[in-house]
């Protein structure tokens, strides 16, 4: 939590720390002088990504079809989200020949850590976000946890993020709705749907579910599809809805943690009490 | 179970969860989240059905697939 000293205040633009970081991780907490937190960041991240690239040999894209690559073609990757690294990646490599080449062992490995940088990437730039908005107001320490802690705790395990905020009956039944979801899919799709070769965007909405999708897609042994699982679209859509919806619990946490924070009422308190209606306990 | 039937059964599911989420998403307290569950679902299973009742009429009297 940054300090309240108003020595220490900085006019540092939550916006600009979090575009900073988005484009070089680290680089808003480096603006906001948290350099430990800025060096880690960037060295986990970068790291992260590197290694991933290191293992597919930097061809993710081309698990594209053909017929749908183009420039804008890795906007909606989890990749995107560590944008500077991403961004020197496509340019360094962009698509390589059109010639199907066997893709190596690793390549599974390779995909999860370049998504995983990604995601963390956007985390870290929430962090930086509030981090700079909280040095330049008021903070209520202790109210609740960083909202950035509570989005990075319900990413690797939905309805965590909750639970860590003491909203435990929430956080579990979340945790069970989105796992249902997740797994009903995988049922439905027989594992097929757990196979970035074969549904590059449909995997990157179940990266959402974090380490639990990777850790399916590992024990999956992404089977061969000889014969197209009947339910097979309805899976793979169920799989990727349920990342999706992780998502909406993730605002859901760093909205309630923010709100608490700063000692402000909730949206809906606010909507509540313009529509005169007592306030919840 | 034939198709129609599982499929149908499957987006009352789907539909439960995502009303679910949004419910809770909307509505910091779970008491008042769980009383607004029947009502948006049922208005989202609705819309959702009378999208269906379109695209239908739209299929049998403008498109060219059949």
């Amino acid at each position: 939590m940054p300090s309240l000293d108003s020595s220490k205040r900085s006019p540092v633009n939550p916006n600009v720390a979090a575009l900073l970081t988005w484009l070089v991780p680290g680089a808003g907490h480096f603006l906001l002088g948290h350099m430990r937190l800025a060096v880690a960041a960037f060295v986990v991240i970068q790291g992260l990504y590197v290694a991933g690239l290191a293992l597919t040999g930097g061809a993710f894209l081309d698990l594209l079809a053909p017929e749908i690559r183009g420039p804008f073609a890795g906007a909606l990757t989890p990749e995107a989200g560590n944008v500077g690294a991403f961004f020197l990646h496509v340019r360094q490599i962009d698509f390589s020949d059109l010639s199907p080449a066997p893709f190596g062992p690793q390549l599974y490995l390779g995909l999860a850590l370049t998504s995983t940088s990604g995601i963390l990437n956007l985390i870290l730039a929430s962090r930086a976000h509030f981090d700079a908005r909280a040095q330049a107001g008021s903070v209520i320490e202790g109210a609740a946890i960083h909202p950035a802690a509570a989005v990075l705790f319900g990413w690797l395990i939905p309805g965590a993020g909750h639970v860590s905020q003491g909203r435990v009956a929430r956080g579990l039944f979340c945790f069970l709705l989105i796992t249902g979801m997740f797994v009903l899919g995988c049922l439905l799709a027989e594992g097929t749907n757990l196979d970035r070769t074969r549904h590059f965007y449909y995997w990157a909405g179940q990266t959402m579910l974090g380490p639990m999708a990777f850790v399916a897609e590992f024990f999956s042994g992404h089977p061969a599809m000889e014969v197209r699982p009947r339910y097979s679209d309805a899976g793979v859509m169920l799989a990727s809805v349920a990342g999706v919806l992780n998502v909406l619990l993730l605002l859901d946490v760093y909205g309630f943690s923010d709100s608490k924070l700063f000692g402000r009422p909730l949206a809906t308190e606010l909507k509540a009490s313009r529509r005169g209606e007592p306030k919840a306990s | 179970m034939d198709d129609l039937g599982l499929h149908i059964a499957l987006f009352l599911l789907s539909a439960m969860v995502i009303v679910a989420v949004t419910c809770m998403y909307t509505e910091a307290e779970d008491g008042k989240a769980i009383r607004l569950f029947p009502r948006r679902y049922a208005t989202f299973v609705l819309a959702s059905a009378a999208i269906v009742v379109v695209m239908i009429v739209v299929q049998h009297t403008l498109a060219s697939v059949h």
